[in-house]
């Protein structure tokens, strides 16, 4: 048999794959011996999970690739920041951001913690993101049907899911809330006149005044340490912005979090908890929160949802001397 | 100021304060996972990652041979698996390469309510069983052959080419080799195949190693685990990927101790350095890899940690 068995080398990698695409060139498929199409699209991104007698849906928007911006992360040179990124097989030059809004059913309540970029945005990102409203529907869940949606704090991609691609309510029979500090920080008209130096600042000042025109009688605010739904807690994890939000949904003996933002990317500030995002509004209490909450979370050995983590979104904090790593769950295929 | 304290964490929402108890019926919980299927482009092939489900293994006395048990679930545990057993899940996958529609393995068949979900992952990806052209084993263990028929004994891929690895055939279909077979697993092992194979022995064709099996996928030795074992290259214009099948079993066990000896292993120590000399590969060729026993979808990178590995698993795709 020693003549059939391929010696597994590093060249017969290398030279297998060229073999067989040259044999693929010389044997090219006749019409009729064409395999079934391909299905040309990617299934939808809906996972469940239970918490007690809470079932659970993480209902990706999508994920953004985009070229790194120079100040990404403000306080580490870029080099460093793309090494972070190449490290974790991102594209090269790029940094990949992902938005997991999540669905909460308590049996009672549906809630919808986070509702992306909006469906406005599906067509100009050519189907990037914007994808919820489409993720929900595979879901079997009609928008009429959501009880509450809960923000975590203001920044669009976040909350610009309220509206829909018309600007009309996306959510017609949803009480929309707010945690009561993002609210009262991001519509003051004395912080935006400060901010108008600042562009990524004046951005989001715009956008959430515009966002929540004519709405703003139908908001809820709400504060931390409040149990704002049956089995669902608003935690106060400031930094990212100013009234920025954590949940615990708990049910009997089992509890998740719900991180948000206390860090972007896990694969850079997970792994790299003092560096600061270029979207924080206080980059110092940010980092502060983000080793509170994550030595607890370690500590807890608690399930952590992260709106930027890869869908389906979860897994566990472990500490690596003063760095920390995520430790994603296995993909459960049974309820 | 940062309000949250430890208590929050742990009190959480024990500060039941039944808020909006209002007699709702609400909206009726799904109660069900979705189909999980998952695809991926390769140069011009679509891959599709069609999962036959997952199950928490009480270990056995040794389920590690060189290994106690107490070790190996404490990397279970640190893994977050359900405690004290080892979470296995099984991932075929479909090939198309535009001239062929090829599975690779076919799943363990319905022999626990968890597992054998492979027809109804391929029915959600709307992969029509009669449209598959070949179905490609890498070896011949349960987990990986059953699914080629279904529970009444008919064939699952009607009209499928059945190949097989050359190595494996001749080992686990001798009849010498089964009267010695010890008890357990590897006995089952030889009735699987007799039951699977048994009546349809002139529908199989089996493959040499270094051999394309199917376009664009060539046929890697990578014996140890069993005789016959078999990884595939699958390669379309620059892009590939190394389907190591079962290299190792749970990466959390076994890439990042690659000296553990999973009982399943025909050849332990073959198998151990099999795993070494793939990995190393892989991992300095930073090639794209997808494991059988990986999470689902099981894709990502091998990364080299001391003596052992660690798995990168590669971000979803929300967009093919």
């Amino acid at each position: 048999m020693a003549e059939f068995s391929a010696e597994l080398s590093r060249r017969s990698l290398l030279t297998g794959a060229a073999t067989a695409a040259a044999a693929t060139a010389l044997a090219p498929a006749v019409p009729g011996q064409a395999a079934a199409p391909p299905a040309g699209k990617q299934a939808a991104g809906i996972y469940r999970y239970k918490v007690g007698d809470i079932e659970c849906t993480s209902v990706n928007d999508g994920a953004r690739s985009f070229p790194m911006p120079d100040t990404f992360v403000r306080n580490v040179p870029k080099a460093e920041a793309l090494t972070a990124a190449e490290a974790a097989h991102m594209p090269k030059g790029m940094v990949t951001v992902p938005f997991n809004p999540q669905l909460i059913n308590t049996g009672g309540k549906l809630i919808l913690i986070d509702c992306g970029l909006g469906a406005g945005m599906l067509e100009p990102s050519k189907g990037a993101v914007g994808r919820m409203m489409g993720n929900l529907a595979a879901a079997g869940v009609q928008p009429k049907d959501i009880d509450v949606v809960l923000m975590s704090h203001l920044h669009p991609d976040h909350t610009n899911g309220i509206r829909a691609a018309d600007n009309s309510m996306a959510f017609p029979n949803a009480e929309i809330m707010v945690p009561a500090k993002d609210w009262e920080f991001w519509m003051s008209e004395d912080n935006r006149a400060k901010a108008q130096s600042n562009q990524m600042m004046k951005d989001y000042f715009a956008n959430v005044q515009k966002i929540y025109a004519g709405i703003e009688d139908k908001v809820t605010k709400y504060d931390w340490d409040k149990e704002l739904a049956p089995g669902v807690t608003s935690i106060g994890t400031p930094g990212h912005t100013p009234g920025h939000t954590s949940f615990v949904i708990a049910s009997g003996s089992a509890k998740v979090l719900v991180q948000s933002d206390v860090t972007n990317i896990p694969e850079l500030f997970l792994r790299n908890p003092d560096w600061h995002v270029a979207y924080d509004v206080d980059p110092q209490q940010a980092q502060e929160t983000r080793h509170k909450f994550y030595n607890m979370a370690a500590a807890e050995k608690a399930l952590v949802v992260g709106f930027h983590f890869t869908f389906p979104s979860q897994g566990y904090v472990e500490k690596d001397g003063a760095k920390y790593r995520l430790v994603p769950i296995a993909w459960n295929p049974v309820l | 100021m940062a309000k949250l304290t430890r208590r929050d964490l742990l009190v959480g929402a024990g500060a039941s304060l039944a808020v909006g108890s209002k007699a709702l019926a609400g909206v009726p919980v799904a109660g069900k996972q979705v189909p999980s299927f998952y695809r991926s482009k390769l140069g011009d092939f679509e891959l599709t990652v069609v999962s036959d489900g997952a199950r928490p293994i009480p270990l056995p006395p040794r389920f590690v041979l060189n290994v106690p048990n107490e070790e190996v679930l404490k990397a279970a545990e640190a893994a977050y698996m359900p405690k004290g057993t080892v979470f296995a899940p099984f991932n075929p996958m479909v090939v198309n390469t535009g001239s062929k529609l090829v599975l690779i393995d076919t799943g363990y068949g319905p022999i626990a309510p968890t597992v054998g979900l492979l027809p109804q992952s391929l029915a959600a990806a709307g992969i029509d069983p009669k449209s598959i052209d070949i179905v490609l084993i890498s070896h011949l263990h349960g987990d990986h052959i059953n699914g080629i028929k279904k529970p009444d004994g008919s064939l699952a891929f009607p009209n499928a080419e059945i190949k097989v690895p050359a190595e494996d055939w001749a080992f686990w279909m001798s009849d010498e080799n089964m009267a010695k077979a010890p008890e357990g697993f590897f006995k089952a092992s030889f009735g699987f195949n007799r039951k699977v194979f048994g009546d349809i022995k002139t529908r199989v064709t089996v493959y040499q190693w270094g051999s394309e099996v199917a376009p664009g996928i060539t046929a890697v030795e990578t014996a140890g685990h069993t005789p016959g074992h078999t990884s595939f290259v699958i390669a379309s214009g620059a892009s590939k990927l190394f389907f190591q099948a079962d290299v190792t079993n749970v990466p959390d066990l076994f890439l990042r101790n690659p000296e553990w000896q999973v009982m399943f292993d025909s050849e332990p120590e073959k198998a151990v350095a099999t795993r070494k000399r793939v990995y190393d590969m892989v991992s300095a060729e930073k090639m794209f890899v997808s494991g059988y026993h990986f999470p689902f979808p099981g894709l990502g990178w091998v990364e080299k940690v001391g003596t052992g590995y660690r798995l990168i698993p590669a971000a979803w795709n929300p967009v093919l």
